[in-house]
């Protein structure tokens, strides 16, 4: 095994993929929890990783799917991972972008596992349908159903955020 | 941009610093670095591997590690105290200081920098004369005895170690000069005895550089041998080990004893058990495929598996580690699985498991009594 490899990829790329992690997760504890299980993951593969594949690419699918199968054994999240009752305030925030990002965690919350998945994919990771489909082992159109999906269910649970999901960019993406 | 992503990376940046250097260094070596909590600043690695995560990284590079939030935070918290003469009660668990980062000019300023001990009662003190870094920001540990009465620093001063008794303030400085070049290097580790007066010092651990133990009473001194690695000294006897082989080398303060060889590669030793001859690890592929829930009980005096204690919990990471901290009794350990500032009463009949301590707020660079600290 290429230990200095690994060790760098690793130092190299933690942060980035502690983003993703969180992002999928919406929660600090559960973030480190899953980037730890995948690391380990990808430690016992590294020697064929570094051989013949794209390690990022194979981390952040072994990401997404910890995420997911973790989701389907309903794997009890920490309270703070929970969305609150209520709708902030947006007369109580100075700050719109402080909101949108408060807003948005509680929403993404409500998503679907799959569906979270597609919208961090797609509109973080800036991967196209075709590579989110290669990565989420699934057809073209069946991530282009889930962003549908995935963005329409933002607009109800959060209509708050509508001067972001409204954009055109985002409607072209979901058709 | 869409507002979507800018939104996106709003909520991504509220994630937890990733340190998953120990995560690395055990996956690949099957050998852990002795440091608890969640920290980038300061790490073993930092000086050469912080530079490289800024440059590879170019996300966030270690300035990026803390928020200016949490650095107002910190700025808003008053100073400790600095340890009393005499008369502190025993230690918990000891931290160092993280520099404070401005989060708007991005510059670091490590002048409030040093180790943190926070006693049973709750109490921080500062350790003032406790060498915390050195010049080109090597951490320096600080050890902590298993009674958590006495602890062992660097004092640049001095040019030596020190051992200093929290009770009666005594203060003894070990005979044995060592140049501050060989202080704070990466995996530099120090390890006090349960008395106080034996120190391991290791100046790079991993290395073939050859630690010494330090009688500092009197400034005798027994060399180690480069291969192996003091995790802990009790009763008179350094555990030392030679991981990936893995031998285990039961010595006596004053030399001698011969190492004992396991089957499988372990990590993770503990001290002697009670009875003086069983030491628990954890099996390197049983950590690969189980995570932090499988302990290996293993016979110092054959080499052989006594048993394997499956534990049982909730909650705990997958990619954790599991350190026994400590030996409570016959059956039951004191457990370390990294989950933040908490430590697990484990019982070894059943493998129960029970949250017994929360070390206190801080998730920075920790040492525990008894354990070796490598800063």
């Amino acid at each position: 095994m290429d230990h200095t490899g690994f060790r760098d990829f690793v130092l190299a790329r933690q942060q980035a993929l502690m983003r993703t992690a969180y992002l999928l997760t919406g929660d600090p504890h559960l973030a480190e929890d899953l980037l730890q299980t995948v690391l380990v993951k990808v430690a016992g593969k590294w020697g064929r990783l570094a051989k013949d594949g794209n390690p990022e690419a194979y981390t952040r699918r072994a990401l997404v799917n910890q995420y997911i199968s973790w989701r389907r054994r309903h794997r009890p999240e920490v309270p703070s991972a929970r969305p609150p009752d209520h709708v902030p305030d947006r007369a109580a925030y100075h700050d719109d972008t402080a909101l949108d990002r408060i807003v948005l965690g509680q929403a993404l919350a409500k998503l679907a596992p799959r569906q979270r998945a597609v919208i961090v994919l797609r509109f973080w990771e800036d991967l196209t349908e075709a590579q989110t489909a290669d990565l989420l082992r699934c057809s073209v159109g069946t991530v282009k159903s889930q962003t549908h999906h995935a963005l329409a269910r933002l607009r109800v649970v959060a209509p708050e955020l509508a001067h972001l999901l409204n954009e055109p960019v985002l409607q072209e993406a979901a058709r | 941009m869409t507002g979507l992503r800018e939104a996106l990376r709003d909520l991504a940046d509220q994630a937890p610093t990733a340190d998953l250097a120990d995560l690395a260094e055990v996956a690949v070596t099957g050998h852990r670095r002795r440091r608890l909590g969640v920290t980038v600043l300061g790490a073993a690695l930092a000086v050469t591997t912080l530079a490289a995560v800024a440059v590879l990284q170019g996300v966030r590079g270690a300035e990026g590690a803390e928020t200016a939030e949490s650095a107002d935070r910190r700025q808003r918290t008053p100073e400790p105290d600095p340890l009393p003469e005499r008369g502190a009660g025993p230690v918990s668990f000891a931290y160092l200081r993280e520099c404070d980062f401005d989060g708007e000019t991005r510059e670091r300023d490590c002048s409030k920098t040093g180790w943190r001990v926070v006693t049973a009662a709750g109490r921080v003190y500062s350790v003032p004369g406790a060498m915390a870094r050195t010049a080109d920001h090597g951490s320096v540990p600080l050890a902590i005895s298993r009674d958590g009465r006495k602890i062992a620093y660097y004092s640049r001063e001095a040019g030596a170690h020190v051992v200093r008794d929290l009770g009666s303030g005594a203060v003894t400085t070990s005979p044995v000069r060592i140049p501050e070049k060989r202080i704070g290097r990466p995996g530099g580790t120090l390890t006090l005895s349960d008395d106080g007066r034996h120190l391991a010092f290791d100046p790079r651990e991993g290395s073939k550089e050859p630690g010494l133990l330090i009688d500092v009473t009197n400034g005798k001194t027994v060399q180690l041998h480069r291969k192996y690695e003091p995790v802990a000294i009790k009763d008179g006897i350094v555990s030392l080990v030679r991981y990936v082989k893995t031998d285990l080398w039961l010595m006596p303060v004053t030399g001698g004893g011969k190492p004992v060889r396991f089957p499988g590669a372990y990590i993770g030793f503990s001290e002697l058990a009670p009875d003086g001859r069983t030491v628990a690890a954890v099996l390197h592929k049983d950590y690969l495929r189980a995570g932090p829930r499988l302990l290996t009980l293993l016979d110092t005096k054959t080499g052989k598996v006594v048993r394997k204690v499956a534990l049982r919990a909730s909650g705990w990471a997958r990619g954790a580690f599991v350190q026994v901290v400590r030996w409570q009794s016959a059956t039951e350990v004191v457990i370390d699985v990294g989950k933040g500032p908490e430590l697990y009463s484990a019982d070894l009949r059943t493998g129960r498991t029970k949250k017994i301590v929360t070390r206190g707020p801080t998730s920075q660079m920790a040492t525990l009594p008894g354990q070796p600290s490598s800063g």
